[in-house]
């Protein structure tokens, strides 16, 4: 019998809801929680551990969790690793998904999760392990972590060529070539296809161009010498004593700085905290990340109306896409509420 | 214009006293055969090898593959403006020796766009080569200028195995054919009121000339795809031997003259052609390196294509990297247009999967047939026997081997077993249409 | 931060040195900028080059929010 080991957090394991999310990794051997409903669809495995963790614990301190486990698992034997399902937990998709991929990269050993579609770990960790589509909320438990086990029987069995769309993983975008075992050759194929596609009937394109993500263009500023420019910079310009206390890396957090009346950014009174350049040019002149000093001449000049009192700043590096495009939600009502016109952002 | 093709189906090839075809068995006399090749004086050393499906041989470095063929009761040659005068391919009597192919092969010295092929065992699937009886012409040549770089004309072993071709395939001249195949495609404007109430169909090809210089590129009646404007050609013509194959492209990916000669796509379209499809025809483009060439081109043949009327187009791209930028933006110009359009195209995922698998992507792309990834590692056992020379596979610049890698080690191992990318198996994804591999998510 | 912007119906331009990272964010109008750490700016440059260069650069972003574009467009800058 090979050996799993099971991966979840604190709510599964029966510790504790929100308020134990902060709960420190333990190992305990044996079966917790949905390591029961796993093990009715796992046969050639059997679960020896099972991990917990606490969301927050592997949210707030990552590495520091990451270690700890690493430790568990370096005392242990395992052939398979398992985490979840997590429904759509969102702090819990992205636990499973951060272990997992750690396990595959330091251990070798194959991953397996599970999380409902909007869960932010698909996208985050699909290409690192594999995630299969889950259901919303713990009632699809079994149905899960069927999946999950099925999977499992194969990988430990030797089968090394699993295609997402007949085991129903999500795409992963790592694609490989096989042949057909139709043996229907390509001249053909693409004969059906066209003869379909000028029908109007479906069809499957081999290869699925993934969908690019276009905003559609703001129409243009009609009269720039009427507008109102706002600056938002993701450089880490800050005033120098960083009073939103933004973070150097992978920020959260973002400012507002008023330069109402000022003609150019001062080295001193601003500086720059972002951790991911080499910060002697810019905090000599912040001017160069937030050129407040040459939108502050075309004010003057008249070519731009006026330049909105504040500037907005965040830190570019290692920050989430999600958690930029929050930030920027933020910032939006003070954008509307100042009647700004016009954006630059300039980044590093 | 009406083509008839007279087929020989060949079941075996051997040695012997009379070339000529007899039940199924067609005999060569070597010295003859040998003696025309050499009537080329630069080439210097040339030896006939046959092989045949099954045998425990892998040939490398293959840098063409072509179907006898000569014409019938006429002086003409099967490769106008290559192997003698020019001539309106695509017309009368064509015999074909099937089931075999003439392969240009180096007795030493491969070039970046060689192949390999294994006659059978595990590697054997890679390339369809594998399961036609090959007429190896290995050959050494006088061509000391380019002897050792990796990218090659190899024009006298080309020509050599263009013209070995013809001459084997002369000697059924007055022999009955086993059966005539006939392609029959009329004037585009005066076809049946039937035929033309169905969509409209052109095949639009984009054969390589990346190369600036003369003597690599893909050749249109023996001018240079490099110094060309798309252009409407007949699907007979591209049969006849009005095609012969370039001398640079990753081999993989090749479009070889044989694949011109039986290209899968123009069958399967004449077969459809009347009834569910009214075949307009192929338009000739090319795949030129600088972004105006490229542009130039595409706006040509999708301008051409919408001039004949088409409503539907598949388009064959030999190639991968920049020349996706050529795909794709053809694809783009064929659907803003209004005209439906299929994609033949091979993939570069990389050798873990995970790389974009084309350069550049477009969402018009929705329609696309995947014949194979050029990025697949493939490990296989020694052969008995090598046609060729092994070495060039990992010493001479062939794309899809090399010398050493730290982690893979080199291509070509002491014991003879080789670990190279599917890149190099000849013609391996077959993008002309007879690739039976697709591409899946892993 | 720029398609959250821009979805939310203000025009924007984005100074950006890594241009194919510009076109993979999503950003429809973007300037090159000298480098990442100085991206309006340049240490080999006198202050008034340095300051020449801000504003020229600037000023050709000002320009493209003033711009009908169709698709995500590279605006040329001359110093």
């Amino acid at each position: 019998m090979k050996k799993a080991v099971l991966y979840i957090n604190q709510f599964f394991a029966g510790i504790g809801g929100e308020e134990k999310a902060d709960h420190a990794p333990e190992i305990r051997e044996g079966l917790v929680g949905p390591g029961l409903a796993l093990k009715t669809n796992l046969k050639s495995a059997e679960i020896t551990h099972t991990i917990i963790c606490g969301d927050n614990f592997m949210g707030s301190n990552t590495e520091e969790a990451i270690a700890i486990i690493n430790g568990f698992l370096e005392g242990i034997d395992f052939d398979i690793f398992f985490a979840g399902p997590a429904f759509q937990a969102g702090r819990y998709g992205v636990a499973c998904g951060t272990i997992c991929k750690h396990v595959e990269n330091t251990f070798g050993v194959k991953t397996i999760t599970s999380m409902h579609e909007e869960n932010p770990g698909v996208e985050m960790f699909k290409k690192d392990t594999y995630i299969f589509p889950g259901g919303k909320s713990a009632a699809a438990m079994r149905k899960d972590t069927k999946k999950m086990g099925i999977l499992g029987d194969k990988i430990l069995a030797g089968e090394t060529f699993l295609e997402a769309e007949k085991e129903g993983f999500f795409v992963r975008g790592i694609r490989h070539q096989v042949w057909r075992e139709d043996g229907v050759e390509a001249a053909d194929r693409a004969v059906d296809m066209l003869i379909k596609k000028m029908a109007g009937e479906e069809f499957v394109s081999e290869l699925p161009i993934p969908k690019l993500d276009r905003v559609p263009v703001a129409p243009p500023i009609k009269d720039l010498s009427k507008a109102k420019i706002a600056v938002v910079s993701s450089g880490g310009i800050v005033p120098v004593d960083n009073p939103d206390k933004i973070q150097s890396s992978s920020a959260t957090r973002w400012g507002r700085y008023c330069i109402a009346g000022e003609a150019s950014l001062k080295s001193g009174v601003y500086k720059t905290i972002h951790g991911g350049y080499d910060n002697t040019v810019a905090n000599a002149n912040p001017n160069v990340v937030v050129p407040i000093d040459v939108l502050r001449k075309y004010e003057e000049e008249g070519k731009i109306g006026k330049l909105h009192d504040y500037f907005y700043a965040t830190v570019g590096t290692g920050t989430a896409e999600g958690e930029a495009a929050r930030m920027a939600e933020e910032m939006i009502p003070y954008l509307k509420e100042a009647g700004v016109d016009a954006i630059v952002q300039i980044a590093t | 214009m009406k083509l008839e093709i007279g087929n020989f189906f060949v079941k075996k090839v051997k040695f012997g006293d009379v070339t000529k075809f007899s039940k199924g068995i067609f005999t060569i006399n070597k010295e003859e055969a040998i003696a025309y090749v050499k009537e080329d004086q630069h080439i210097t050393d040339c030896d006939i090898v046959i092989t045949h499906p099954g045998d425990e041989t892998r040939i490398v470095p293959v840098k063409e593959a072509i179907e006898p063929r000569a014409k019938v009761g006429t002086e003409e040659v099967a490769f106008p403006g290559v192997t003698g005068s020019l001539s309106q391919a695509g017309l009368g009597r064509t015999n074909a020796l099937k089931g075999c192919s003439v392969l240009a092969v180096g007795k030493h010295w491969g070039s970046f766009g060689d192949g390999l092929i294994d006659m059978s065992g595990e590697g054997a699937k890679y390339t369809m080569f594998s399961q036609l009886v090959n007429i190896c012409l290995v050959a050494d040549t006088d061509e000391e200028f380019e002897r050792h770089n990796a990218q090659k004309k190899n024009k006298a072993i080309r020509w050599g195995a263009h013209r070995l071709a013809e001459f084997l395939a002369k000697a059924v001249e007055n022999e009955e054919p086993d059966e005539v195949e006939v392609f029959d495609l009329g004037s585009i404007t005066k076809r049946d009121p039937e035929v033309e109430a169905l969509p409209s169909v052109v095949y639009i090809m984009q054969p390589q000339s990346q190369m600036e210089e003369k003597g690599y590129n893909v050749l249109y009646y023996g001018w240079d795809l490099n110094q060309f404007v798309p252009t409407l050609v007949h699907p007979n013509e591209v049969m006849d031997g009005a095609v012969i194959g370039a001398s640079y492209m990753c081999c993989s990916s090749k479009f070889s003259t044989y694949e011109f000669q039986n290209n899968p796509t123009i069958k399967r379209l004449y077969k459809e052609h009347g009834q569910t499809v009214n075949f307009l025809g192929v338009i000739m483009s090319n795949l030129n390196v600088s972004l105006e060439q490229k542009e130039r081109s595409i706006m040509v043949a999708s301008k051409l294509a919408q001039m004949v009327g088409a409503d539907g187009a598949i388009i064959g791209e030999e190639g991968y990297g920049n020349t996706d930028a050529d795909f794709i933006g053809c694809i783009v110009a064929l659907e803003d247009m209004g005209i439906k359009t299929v994609g033949m195209t091979n993939e570069c995922t990389g050798s873990d999967g995970k790389s974009q698998p084309l350069v550049t992507l477009a969402e018009e792309a929705n329609a696309i047939v995947s014949c194979g990834n050029v990025s697949q590692v493939v490990e296989l056992p020694p052969m008995k026997k090598v046609i060729g020379e092994l070495e060039s596979l990992g010493r001479d610049g062939i794309s899809g081997g090399w010398e050493s890698d730290e982690k893979l080690g080199p291509s070509v191992r002491p014991d003879g077993s080789i670990i190279m990318l599917n890149d190099s198996m000849f013609c391996g994804d077959h993008v002309c249409g007879s690739s039976k591999k697709t591409v899946k998510e892993f | 931060m720029v398609k959250t912007f821009e979805k939310a119906g203000f025009p924007i331009v984005l100074m950006c040195n890594l241009i194919p990272v510009a076109t993979t964010v999503g950003a429809n109008r973007i300037v090159p900028t000298v480098s990442i750490p100085y991206p309006l700016g340049n240490p080999e440059l006198s202050e008034k080059e340095q300051l020449d260069l801000r504003y020229h650069r600037v000023g050709v972003a000002l320009d493209s929010l003033t711009t009908d574009v169709s698709e995500q467009t590279v605006f040329k800058v001359k110093i």
